[in-house]
């Protein structure tokens, strides 16, 4: 026997939180766009779309959030930073959604501790939706998961035979929830699971060397002449989280807020001087494509990648970092590394 | 007001101004509440974040030795928002600062040793706080020498401890303009800090040297210090990328896998070698 949630019970299920005081975030149609936002009425839920235009961490990690707020005095200034972060639940994220807070939670947490993102975090409750389809974006297989990992997740609602999800309970705080809600699930034994694997694209395990090996590689420059340089692959990303510290007020006084940045854009690295250390759109790509599968993982253990595609989908000269991959997979198959010792 | 949030400054109050050339300024700084200043202690080659609040945070290095304690002194040049900010404050008034960040300039390892300094331009106050932290040691070292240039008379900075340092007997100042930026009654030398550098040749045995400047003047100094036989473990520089935490997250300052803020600001050669060509 096992717990299982029927598809029309979806709603119930939003509601039943709304009704224990839960704000519920999910996806919705807003403006003909299907955007993880807070739901007013559980109808409201979309599941329509694959992914959401924007991700998951803007309700961890805002757009722009005050990290204290300041009054002026004529010579003094009082300091506040009060906080709560509202009790949540946010429902249907995909499997790489979940994935990327795994990954920001290294960030946000390692040496010293962001109490902003881990008071969402602990205030959040995650059911994510194992997907039953993909499209050409998805690479969540090649980064060594997939579409019904647990990983980041609370609870997991797997689609199974019977118009169905099967209830996977991944963390005390999902079966605390899950316990407040039980008159919502049934028990029984599930159908066939319905998860769509998409298919492996590339060797994760070659990226990381190929790319501390070639810093300098005509391949920087000969691919990413098309970028703008706009960050919209950066502001969609899931798993990206450089921002930036900046005060807005009046004579009166105001608020500092830590606001998205992006690595993307050319003032990021520029130096007061005027020098700047990446002064070419091809050294931000390499920026972040080394960040994401070279450095971050050799710090915390992590792609800074979830496979969700968000970025491919929405660039507008259409450059695909899946592609730039599966680029660098064939290289590195092309030219291995040599073994350990044979270097001069 | 507990502080469990990483991003709130200590406030702090301006105690002294100090104006160094045209467009730079020194700021003593004391903290506004007597608790703060009693938990705070920081070490030579430290960092911080110094804010006024509505106009932002910027990246200086603390410029005073942290033999001098109970206070902060910071020295910069008007650049943009916040620097122009820090300019308009008046003794008595309030501001921010976060830190101290970063890693040091491992000072009880040169124990024993000679210094050399070699600073150029605004270079001098991350360089200031290790010089003073020598000389307030001065029998733990050998030799002290300080080679410091900057483009034109009026752009030398802490002219009175130019002076001081000029005039004590236990350290040996050299200071340098760039070409055509002498004064008549100037009685330094004339050239760029790599070439006054290599024609003065100190010695290197048993002598650590501590480079800093901009990048530009690196590149110059890094291979006289080779050539007068330096090891580049015994070379040690600051790196200044541009910096917003200082936390090591919102993911700007680095070089490569290298996260300026958290594993530097302080380096040596050596490790600055193995870079990628990303500073
Ligand atoms: C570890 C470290 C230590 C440092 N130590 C020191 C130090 O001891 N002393 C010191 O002086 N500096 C130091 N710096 C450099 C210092 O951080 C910067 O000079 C400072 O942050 C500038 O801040 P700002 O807000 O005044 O400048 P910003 O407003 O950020 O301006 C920076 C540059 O951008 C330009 N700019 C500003 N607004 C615009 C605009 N709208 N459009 C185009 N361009 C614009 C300005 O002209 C200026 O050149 C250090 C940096 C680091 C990383
Ligand atoms: S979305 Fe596309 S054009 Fe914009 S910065 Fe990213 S890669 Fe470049
Ligand atoms: S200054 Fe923010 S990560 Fe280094």
């Amino acid at each position: 026997m096992a717990r299982l949630l029927a598809k029309e019970k979806l709603g119930a299920l939003i509601r039943g939180a709304m009704d224990k005081k839960y704000r519920v975030v999910g996806p919705a149609r807003e403006h003909g766009i299907v955007l993880f936002g807070e739901l007013s009425d559980p109808a409201a839920l979309c599941l329509d779309e694959l992914n959401t235009q924007n991700s998951v961490k803007e309700f961890f990690f805002p757009k722009t959030e005050p990290i204290l707020k300041y009054a002026l005095g004529k010579h003094d200034v009082a300091l506040a930073d009060d906080f709560a972060a509202p009790r949540t639940v946010l429902i249907g994220g995909r499997a790489c959604d979940a994935r990327s807070l795994v990954a920001l939670d290294r960030l946000f947490g390692w040496d010293y501790k962001d109490k902003f993102y881990f008071a969402r975090r602990e205030a959040t409750c995650v059911i994510t939706l194992a997907c039953d389809r993909f499209d050409e974006a998805c690479f969540c297989t090649s980064l060594g998961f997939g579409p019904r990992a647990p990983e980041g997740s609370d609870v997991l609602l797997v689609p199974v035979e019977g118009d169905a999800y099967l209830v996977e309970v991944v963390t005390d705080k999902g079966g605390a929830l899950v316990a407040e809600l039980a008159d919502i699930f049934t028990e029984g034994t599930p159908g066939a699971e319905k998860v769509a694997y998409p298919e492996k694209k590339f060797e994760l395990a070659a990226i990381k060397p190929w790319l501390e090996r070639n810093f300098e590689h005509p391949f920087w420059n000969e691919e990413f002449l098309a970028c703008l340089g706009c960050g919209t692959c950066t502001y969609q990303c899931p798993a990206c989280y450089c921002f930036d510290i900046v005060d807005e007020g009046d004579i009166h006084g105001g608020q500092r807020c830590k606001n998205w940045d992006s690595c993307q854009l050319a003032l990021f690295t520029r130096h007061t001087s005027g020098h700047n250390p990446r002064p070419t759109q091809a050294s931000r790509w390499r920026q972040r494509l080394s960040h994401k599968f070279a450095y971050y993982p050799g710090k915390f253990g992590y792609e800074a990648c979830v496979g969700c595609g968000r970025c491919i989908r929405n660039c507008p000269v259409g450059l695909s970092i899946l592609d730039k991959l599966v680029l660098i997979g064939r290289e590195a198959a092309a030219a291995p590394a040599e073994p350990a010792g044979a270097q001069p | 007001m507990a502080r469990d949030n990483i991003y709130l400054p200590y406030l702090m109050k301006v105690d002294g101004v100090r104006d160094e050339t045209r467009d730079v300024r020194t700021l003593r700084l004391k903290f506004a509440r007597d608790e703060d200043a009693a938990g705070f202690s920081f070490k030579a080659g430290q960092f911080g974040e110094y804010s006024v609040f509505g106009a932002g945070e910027c990246t200086f290095c603390i410029a005073n030795s942290p033999t001098r304690a109970g206070y902060i002194e910071c020295t910069f040049r008007k650049a943009g928002r916040v620097t122009k900010a820090l300019r308009d404050l008046e003794v008595g008034d309030t501001m921010g600062f976060r830190g101290p960040y970063g890693n040091v300039f491992p000072l009880e390892s040169w124990y024993g040793k000679s210094v050399l300094f070699i600073a150029g331009g605004i270079a001098l106050p991350p360089m200031r706080c290790v010089i003073w932290n020598c000389l307030d040691l001065r029998d733990k070292f050998k030799d002290i020498t300080v080679i410091y240039g900057a483009r034109t008379v009026g752009d030398l900075v802490y002219k009175d401890e130019l002076r001081e340092w000029g005039e004590r007997p236990d350290m040996k100042l050299i200071q340098t303009v760039d070409p055509g930026g002498e004064t008549p009654d100037w009685r330094g030398q004339i050239g760029f800090v790599p070439t006054v550098l290599e024609k003065a040749a100190p010695p290197s045995a048993d002598t650590i040297a501590v480079v800093c400047g901009p990048p530009i003047m690196l590149k110059f100094t890094f291979p006289v210090l080779d050539r007068l036989g330096f090891a580049r473990t015994d070379v040690y520089t600051t790196m200044e990328n541009r910096m917003k935490c200082g936390l090591g997250k919102c993911g700007r300052c680095n070089v490569g896998a290298i996260y300026i803020c958290k594993e530097g600001p302080v380096f040596t050669a050596e490790q600055v070698a193995r870079m990628p060509a990303e500073y």
